[in-house]
C-alpha cells in the first residue's frame, strides 16, 4: 500500500517539477552546444543567456518542489481530497511516511538535476583546475577528492532542504489541528519551528566552542578560519540536520497519528 | 456484534457543541435515513464514523473496533463534496479504487458508467459538478461493502438525477449490507427507508422503524419531519 500511495504522491509532485527539469536540461545542452562554436560573439551571448535561463529554471524547480510537497500535504490530508485519503484502508503512519519519502525523493532528484545541469554548463578542464586549486586544501583535510568534497557540500545542501520541507510539513499538521485560520497558523508554526531550531543550532555551536578553542576563535575574531574548523562545522552541520529531520519526522508522525479534523 | 455502535459520542469545536452524547446502534441489512435540518450534526456524525474527525468524547465502534484500517475496508463512503483528484480520468479513478480497495468491482463500475454514456478517458476537470458526483456514486456503489454511508447524495440535483441516484443505490448495494443516507430531502427517499434517525442540534431525537412511525403518527415521514422541525 505504501508503494501505491508513494506512486501517486510522486506523480503529483513531479507533474509540474519535471517541466523545470526538462527546461533546465534543454537550455543547459543548447547553451553548452553554442559555447563550443568558436569565434562567434552572437552564439557566445546566446550561450550565456541560456546559462542564465538554466539558473532561473533550477531555482524555479527548487521552489516548485518545496511548494508542491506542502501543497500535496494540505490538499491530500486536509482539503477535499482528504475525504478519500483518510477513508483508504491504510494506516495513518503510512500516509505520513509516503509524504515524507516523496519529499526526500523529489528533493534528491532536484539537487541531482541541478548538479547535472551545472556540470553541463560549466564543466571544462580549466574550471576543474580552478575548482581543484580552490578546494584542494579542504579536500586534503577531509582525506577526500575534490569531487568527494563537492558531493558532501551537495549533501549538506540536500539535508538543509529536506529539513525546511519537514518544518513546513510539521507546521501544516500542527496548524490544521485548529478550527480556523489553518493555513496562517501552519505558516506561523513552521516559521516558529524553523527559528527555534536555528537558535538551538547557534546555542549548540556556542556550547561546542566552550570545549574547542578553534571554534571559539571563529566566533570571537575575524581571523581567517582554519580549514579543520570548517571541517568540524561541516560534520556538525550534517549530523545536526540529520537529527533535526529525524526529530521533526517523529513529531509530525505523532501529531498526525492522533487524528485529523478535516474541513 | 453490531455493525456500527456510537457510545456517548460528542464533538465540540472551540467549545461549541456539534454533537452531544450520541448513543446509536446500526444493525445489518437495513437502509437507514439520517434526517435532520442543515447544521443539525449529520455530517459531523458521518465524519466521526469515517475517521475524518477525532471525537471530543465517547467512541465509535465498527464491528467492535475503533475506526481504522479494518473499518475502512468495509465502509464505502460518499461525501457531500468532490474528493477525487480532478486531473485524473474516469479510468484512472477506477484503477485507483481497484488498487486500494480489495472489494472494488471494476467491471460493475464500467457497466454503471455505460448508463451515463460517459467517455472513460474523460478527465474529471472537464466534467460538470453533477457528472463528477455521479462518477463518485458509481465508485462508491461498485464496492462490495458492509456499510454504505452516503452524505447528502441528493443535495443540489434535479429530480431526474435524484431518480438516477436512488436507482443506482438501490440496485447496487451489497446484499446484507446497511446503507445510511443523510439528507433533508425526505420525500424523495422515504419510500426506500427501513429506519429513520432524526437528529437535531447535535442530539438524536428519534430512532424508529419507518413503518412503525408512519402507523403511530398516521402521517408520512416527510410530514412528521416537518412537524417536529418546524421553525
Amino acid at each position: 500500500m505504501l508503494s501505491k500511495l508513494l506512486k501517486y504522491d510522486l506523480k503529483w509532485i513531479y507533474k509540474a517539477v519535471i517541466v523545470f527539469y526538462a527546461l533546465s536540461l534543454i537550455f543547459a545542452l543548447i547553451g553548452r552546444g553554442l559555447s563550443l562554436i568558436e569565434n562567434s560573439l552572437l552564439f557566445g551571448i546566446i550561450s550565456k543567456v541560456c546559462y542564465g535561463i538554466v539558473i532561473a529554471m533550477l531555482i524555479s524547480a527548487m521552489i516548485n518542489n518545496l511548494m508542491r510537497v506542502w501543497a500535496r500535504v494540505v490538499r491530500n490530508m486536509y482539503k477535499d481530497e482528504s475525504y478519500l485519503t483518510h477513508t483508504l484502508p491504510i494506516e495513518k503512519s503510512k500516509i505520513y511516511l509516503s509524504k515524507f519519502l516523496a519529499a526526500i525523493i523529489t528533493m534528491f532528484t532536484t539537487v541531482l538535476v541541478s548538479a547535472i545541469c551545472l556540470a553541463i554548463c560549466y564543466y571544462s578542464q580549466e574550471n576543474i583546475e580552478f575548482l581543484k586549486s580552490m578546494l584542494e586544501i579542504a579536500a586534503t583535510t577531509y582525506n577526500s577528492s575534490v569531487i568527494g568534497l563537492l558531493i558532501s557540500i551537495l549533501f549538506v545542501f540536500f539535508l538543509e532542504m529536506v529539513f525546511i520541507l519537514m518544518v513546513g510539513v510539521v507546521g501544516i499538521i500542527i496548524g490544521h489541528k485548529s478550527n480556523d485560520n489553518k493555513i496562517v497558523k501552519s505558516i506561523v508554526y513552521a516559521f516558529a519551528m524553523y527559528m527555534v531550531t536555528q537558535v538551538v543550532s547557534v546555542i549548540l555551536v556556542a556550547l561546542f566552542a566552550l570545549f574547542n578553542p578553534n571554534i571559539m576563535n571563529l566566533l570571537n575574531t575575524v581571523d581567517i578560519v582554519p580549514i579543520d574548523v570548517i571541517k568540524s562545522l561541516m560534520y556538525g552541520a550534517n549530523i545536526l540536520y540529520l537529527i533535526y529531520v529525524i526529530v521533526y519526522y517523529f513529531i509530525g508522525k505523532k501529531q498526525f497519528e492522533k487524528g485529523v479534523n478535516v474541513d | 456484534m453490531e455493525l456500527l455502535e456510537c457510545k456517548q459520542l460528542s464533538k465540540m469545536y472551540d467549545g461549541k457543541i456539534a454533537l452531544q452524547n450520541v448513543n446509536l446502534t446500526i444493525p445489518r441489512g437495513k437502509i437507514i435515513g439520517l434526517l435532520g435540518k442543515n447544521g443539525s450534526g449529520k455530517t459531523t456524525l458521518i465524519k466521526l464514523i469515517n475517521d475524518l474527525l477525532v471525537p471530543s468524547y465517547g467512541e465509535v465502534l465498527i464491528n467492535g473496533e475503533k475506526p481504522g484500517v479494518n473499518s475502512k475496508k468495509i465502509i464505502s463512503y460518499l461525501p457531500e463534496r468532490t474528493y477525487l483528484d480532478k486531473s485524473m480520468t474516469v479510468k484512472e479513478t477506477f484503477k485507483y479504487f481497484s488498487e486500494f480497495y480489495d472489494n472494488f468491482d471494476t467491471e460493475k463500475a464500467k457497466e454503471l458508467l455505460k448508463d451515463l454514456d460517459l467517455d472513460i478517458n474523460l478527465k474529471l476537470s472537464k466534467m460538470s459538478k453533477g457528472m463528477k458526483e455521479k462518477v463518485q456514486l458509481i465508485l462508491v456503489m461498485s464496492r462490495k461493502a458492509e456499510l454504505y454511508i452516503l452524505d447528502e447524495p441528493l443535495g443540489g440535483v434535479d429530480p431526474a438525477t435524484r431518480d438516477y441516484i436512488l436507482d443506482t443505490i438501490l440496485s447496487n448495494f451489497n446484499e446484507g449490507a446497511s446503507v445510511i443516507i443523510s439528507t433533508h430531502l425526505i420525500a424523495d427517499i422515504e419510500k426506500i427507508l427501513d429506519e429513520v434517525i432524526f437528529i437535531d442540534k447535535g442530539k438524536i431525537s428519534l430512532v424508529s422503524s419507518t413503518d412503525e412511525l408512519r402507523n403511530k403518527e398516521k402521517a408520512s415521514i416527510d410530514e412528521i419531519f416537518r412537524r417536529r422541525f418546524k421553525c
